[in-house]
């Protein structure tokens, strides 16, 4: 019982949380793999899924000027 | 164009994860946005302290049927 208790309390330490932005619905995989490509490089990227298409970063001004330069 | 929504990113184990769930339901799906894979959930960025006082008071009452004897902490 013992090690149960210990065993929960590490899994509530074990939820980390981080505040951000969540980026879905692209028009294409492309599109999508180039930003998230971009956001890993540039270090605020936390978490993607290729599956679903969609990936989280912790920042997003870089991203909004990344689109606003593949738009033109 | 990608749509973009602000909150805030949980990383936790599965099991943790599916009482985060159970939470949400309790509390009118207020507090989830977004399932996103099994380890992974996106949330309101108001609600995260919300959600770790109603984890620890969760996982508390699990461990007083579990462990009714301890009473450290």
């Amino acid at each position: 019982v013992v090690d149960q208790i210990r065993l929960w309390q590490l899994e509530t330490e074990r939820m980390a949380h981080a505040p951000g932005f969540l980026f879905k619905e692209f028009d294409s995989f492309e599109e999508y793999d180039g930003m998230a490509r971009y956001a890993e490089e540039i270090g605020v990227l936390q978490w993607r899924n290729d599956k679903n298409g969609t990936f989280f970063v912790t920042k997003v001004e870089q991203l909004r000027d990344y689109l606003k330069s593949r738009k033109k | 164009m990608p749509r973009v929504i602000r909150g805030t990113l949980i990383t936790c184990e599965p099991a943790i994860k599916s009482i985060i769930m159970h939470i949400n339901a309790e509390n009118n799906n207020e507090i989830v946005i977004e399932d996103l894979d099994d380890t992974h959930l996106l949330i309101k960025e108001s609600k995260i302290y919300d959600l770790k006082r109603l984890l620890d008071l969760r996982l508390k009452e699990t461990l007083k049927v579990e462990a009714p004897l301890d009473d450290s902490d």
